[in-house]
């Protein structure tokens, strides 16, 4: 956290090496946290993208009082839930038709097989948005369920309620294929 | 039916969700705010203060070098209920003299794929700990760059930024000073060391002097190899590789060193401001 406070500090007094190892730093955390939220990766770099501007444009503003990739994490998560809602209000029917497909960081094989891991990603894309983003915050954010429901103004209990209820549903999308 | 831990453990410790970004979105997204930063030409000064044990808890080479101790201490004790060791190193008396060390420094160095701040392979740490006091110098570039002190008894953290000449003292609470006193907690050890499996490496010569090689998996599956000395009985070398591919080596060890005796406190210099 000293290495954030100092790259920080110089970031605020204009030097381009400090915001761009900030962003080298924390890049990869928060796009796949905006693409396994979004399911879409353009819609996760838009995501990313904006997150930083508005870091930029407010660094000598606000004060850090957590770690800054929480900080950022509960930025890029706040945007994709905007993001959705806003989605929701589109005209349904506006398909894409070149959906880029994510390079996806390879795990220790010994757990799951390929095919498992692809069903995987496909099934947590289905699970309900505000339970997914919970699930994704806690598991791959590393954010305590307190922090969530800190930075959604939610009863930490609904936060768990929603976890609990969030890895159900994708326990049960994965059977549910399974059985077929 | 897959049990809900598994799941959680593929995506917290297995990070199946992660992925890469492309060059291309990195050229557009920092073109863009690097250009957004040259507009704003901010000048302001934070005003926070750094929380220094947590600095230091979250350096990712940190959490090796403490796990590579807990790994060649685990190590010996699990190779005490061993059925009788075959070679020349006694690791019951690892287990021991590392106990009974008074303070040990050595050197680290490793890579994390997560944080470039680790500046492998030019940069290195060296570390001075015992029960009562802890010291990390960070350098880069063969220069000195970092300094973090922490004084358990004295409940004292001391961060130095050499290269922006500045500094922080700050209090350690309890809990702090009794959670990283841990790493020499013999019964933790013990009950992580009863948790890992291992075998023999065999012997080999590392800068002249003849040691042998005990390697292990962590429970969070990452290995550790430890190098102790025939001789002397004290690890030399150990090794660390995690499972996201970052790595840890730590070596140059002198041990039982009396640390009170070596005036371990950082002198921060007069022109250094605090942070």
């Amino acid at each position: 956290m000293i290495e954030d406070k100092i790259l920080l500090w110089k970031m605020r007094h204009g030097s381009s090496d400090a915001l761009s190892r900030i962003y080298e730093k924390y890049k990869s955390d928060l796009f796949s946290l905006a693409n396994s939220l979004l399911h879409d990766l353009d819609a996760a770099e838009d995501v990313v993208h904006d997150v930083f501007v508005s870091f930029v444009k407010s660094a000598d503003e606000f004060q850090l009082t957590g770690s800054l990739k929480g900080y950022l994490l509960t930025c890029v998560a706040n945007l994709s839930r905007d993001r959705v809602r806003a989605r929701k209000r589109e005209v349904v029917g506006m398909n894409k038709t070149d959906i880029a497909i994510p390079d996806y960081k390879i795990p220790s094989q010994a757990l799951i097989s390929a095919e498992e891991l692809y069903r995987l990603r496909e099934a947590i894309a289905k699970v309900p948005y505000e339970q997914r983003e919970v699930v994704i915050m806690h598991l791959q954010g590393r954010r305590t369920f307190r922090q969530i429901a800190e930075s959604q103004g939610i009863p930490i209990g609904t936060i768990q309620s929603r976890y609990r209820y969030g890895l159900e549903k994708l326990r049960s999308l994965l059977d549910g294929e399974v059985e077929k | 039916m897959k049990p809900i831990d598994w799941f959680e453990k593929l995506i917290r410790d297995l990070h199946v969700l992660e992925i890469n970004t492309s060059a291309e979105m990195d050229r557009r997204i920092l073109h863009d705010i690097l250009k957004v930063q040259k507009e704003c030409k901010t000048t302001k000064l934070a005003g926070t203060q750094p929380d220094i044990w947590r600095i230091i808890m979250k350096s990712s080479i940190t959490k090796l070098a403490v796990a590579a101790i807990i790994v060649a201490i685990g190590l010996g004790i699990l190779a005490i209920i061993d059925t009788g060791s075959k070679s020349g190193v006694a690791w019951a008396e690892v287990a021991k003299n590392v106990e009974a060390s008074r303070g040990v420094i050595f050197r680290a160095r490793g890579t994390s794929l997560r944080d470039p701040n680790d500046d492998w392979p030019n940069g290195y740490r060296i570390f001075w700990r015992s029960t009562a006091v802890s010291r990390m110098d960070v350098y880069r570039g063969g220069q000195i760059y970092r300094t973090i002190y922490l004084d358990y008894d004295g409940k004292t953290t001391i961060g130095v930024l050499h290269d922006a000449k500045k500094y922080s003292k700050e209090a350690m609470s309890d809990q702090t000073a009794h959670a990283d006193k841990g790493w020499s907690d013999p019964q933790g050890l013990l009950n992580l060391g009863l948790s890992l499996e291992h075998h023999t490496l065999g012997q080999k010569t590392i800068n002249g002097v003849l040691c042998e090689g005990i390697e292990g998996t962590g429970p969070d599956g990452s290995t550790g190899r430890v190098w102790v000395g025939v001789e002397t009985g004290y690890p030399v070398l150990v090794e660390i590789e995690g499972v996201d591919g970052s790595t840890g080596t730590m070596d140059q060890f002198q041990w039982n060193v009396d640390l009170s005796a070596e005036g371990v406190e950082p002198e921060i210099p007069a022109d250094y401001e605090p942070l």
